[in-house]
């Protein structure tokens, strides 16, 4: 008899095969979803996005109920965690809307240009922990809820044989910046203040490296989102996404894997401009998993033999799409993308109103067509 | 060579654009003219971005500095600027995300159109109500979440019925748009980005 344990040791292999870009016995399939789980299973958005605990059951029950998945890259969600990434405030269901309405960023410049100065001045810590307190409502006592709740999570998903992939997220200053400013003003600083924004990155960097490694050797995961949303080419030119964005997610991509984590690129947005700069990153020890919006099939040729690609099955087929649709982008992926190197998910994340039978199609696609 | 004034625009020398147009006006170069010039040079700004030369933090800048010359044109410009039409933009109802949204009303707003902006969240009626009063011809349409698309549809809806939808052109963009979410809404064009929303603009509404 097969145990949950054989299981989670067969999937995990399936998964390691792909990021060494070897061919597994069939292609992995990897989702990621939190409020469609939420949705799926009946779930009020407004407990589900505070409770880290809910999340997870709801999240293994919604993907037990839809297939046969190999893993699942996070193994809860907590919605306070989106303003450590972004440094905003956020409208949550339930407190500041109806309880069964989709958490959103409430982008507004939270930092101000002196900011900059004190995180040069003072150091990244002080001023986070400042941040946190005043700006944020106290968002560093919230956090600690979600953090306790991992491991305990991680564990519930193997003991089903599940694979919690990617449970830790983190991400490089660029991303702090321009959330905390709000991304007009950031862009702008870009020209108005170049130097100063660049000097508290490298400041920045450093406390965040030593955060990311401290969460690796806490948690133990097996891999890590090293998270891209505006800091992606489309948006900037090549000069300044050298200068302000490649540099610090090699060192973070760098330390993440020195810890024995793989780093999963999930990178929005399109990247296509700079696919070539992640050759640079270790080979082998990476994930790149574009959101639908960068060319995956132009990834699978400048990276195919350097970085495992993850995706890419677009928010909008799988909300708008059929189910003939999406077992045929997914049969593309897997025979262009893969057999080999090669990891089935949805782009960024499954949205709430993707329709199920849509979710269950991509699943079922690798037994279909990736073996 | 001298640069003139829409070139000094275009390549984002924010001082220089001031002082230039402090002197024309000094000069006795009527406003008119000088906002002729300032548009020309978003043109230039709107083909580097189409050929890559330029990003958002470009066309950021350069309607920033465009705002602000604008302004220091003053009251003479009141009244005799030639618009090229009208648009009621906003993000659908159930969003909250502006970014993308105040992007287009920039790039509008700087490049010859009348921008009214609902802000987000903006329910139905009210876009309803907006285009009964303000008679644009573009109405625009933004959000960043696929749950959004229903509210785009239902805005496209309420304006059908209410027997309005004849008389504009309806643009949809943002994060997870595409062409598929355009046919699913019933809007007239998907744009990319913002340029590529004004040269979609210019030829719905027949304007060389």
């Amino acid at each position: 008899m097969t145990t949950a344990n054989d299981l989670y040791e067969e999937r995990l292999e399936r998964i390691l095969t792909a990021v060494r870009l070897e061919r597994p016995d069939r292609v992995p399939v990897v989702p990621l979803g939190d409020s469609f789980c939420a949705r799926h299973q009946g779930v009020k958005l407004s407990e589900f996005c505070t409770n880290p605990e809910l999340s997870n059951q709801v999240m293994l029950k919604c993907f037990m109920e839809l297939g046969e998945v190999d893993g699942i890259q996070h193994t809860n969600f907590y919605v306070h965690n989106l303003s450590t990434a972004w440094l905003s405030r956020l409208k949550i269901p339930g407190r500041d809307l109806p309880e069964d309405e989709l958490w959103q960023v409430d982008e507004v410049e939270l930092m101000s240009e002196s900011d900059y100065d004190a995180i040069i001045n003072d150091g990244f810590r002080p001023f986070i922990e400042r941040f946190y307190l005043e700006r944020l409502d106290n968002l560093g006592e919230k956090l600690p809820v979600f953090f306790m709740s991992v491991p305990s999570a991680m564990q519930a998903m193997k003991d089903h044989g599940i694979v919690p992939f990617s449970p830790a997220i983190v991400t490089i200053p660029y991303e702090l910046f321009c959330g905390g400013r709000s991304m007009h003003q950031f862009l702008r600083d870009l020209y108005r203040i170049p130097d100063k924004v660049q000097a508290a990155m490298d400041v920045a960097i450093r406390d965040m490296i030593e955060d990311a490694r401290m969460m690796c050797g806490m948690i133990k995961p097996i891999a890590a989102w090293v998270g891209g949303w505006r800091a992606a080419s489309e948006f900037i030119s090549p000069r300044h996404w050298q200068r302000f964005v490649f540099p610090y997610y090699k060192q973070m991509v760098e330390a993440v894997v020195e810890e024995g984590v793989i780093a999963v690129l999930h990178f929005d947005s399109d990247w296509t401009r700079d696919l070539e700069y992640l050759r640079e990153l270790p080979a082998k020890r990476i994930v790149f998993s574009p959101d639908g919006s960068t060319d995956i099939f132009k990834a699978k040729q400048v990276l195919g033999d350097h970085a495992c690609i993850m995706g890419d099955v677009p928010a909008s087929l799988l909300s708008l799409g059929t189910v003939e649709k999406v077992e045929e982008y997914c049969k593309r992926l897997i025979e262009e993308i893969g057999p080999a190197g090669f990891i089935l998910a949805q782009g960024c994340d499954i949205p709430p109103n993707a329709r199920p039978e849509n979710v269950a199609a991509m699943i079922a696609s690798v037994k279909k067509f990736g073996a | 060579m001298q640069e003139t004034l829409a070139e000094k625009l275009a390549d984002l020398r924010e001082d220089e654009v001031g002082e230039e147009v402090r002197r024309k006006l000094e000069e006795g170069v009527t406003a008119e003219e000088i906002l002729a010039d300032l548009q020309k040079g978003m043109v230039m700004v709107g083909e580097r971005f189409q050929n890559q030369e330029y990003y958002l933090p470009e066309l950021i800048m350069a309607a920033d500095i465009f705002t602000a010359a604008t302004a220091s044109l003053g009251d003479t410009l009141k009244g005799s600027k030639e618009k090229i039409a009208t648009m009621v933009l906003g993000t659908v109802a159930g969003d909250i995300h502006d970014i993308g949204k105040n992007i287009v009303g920039l790039i509008f707003g700087s490049n010859g159109f009348e921008v009214v902006d609902l802000g987000v969240d903006v329910p139905p009626q009210r876009f309803v109500e907006a285009v009964k009063e303000y008679k644009p011809q573009l109405v625009g349409l933004s959000c960043l979440l696929t749950t959004s698309f229903n509210s785009m549809r239902e805005t496209v809806e309420a304006l059908k019925e209410a027997g309005l939808r004849d008389g504009v052109k309806v643009l949809v963009g943002g994060g997870p748009v595409d062409q598929g979410t355009a046919d699913y809404c019933g809007a007239d064009a998907y744009c990319v980005d913002a340029p590529t929303g004004i040269r979609i603009a210019r030829e719905l509404l027949g304007v060389s």
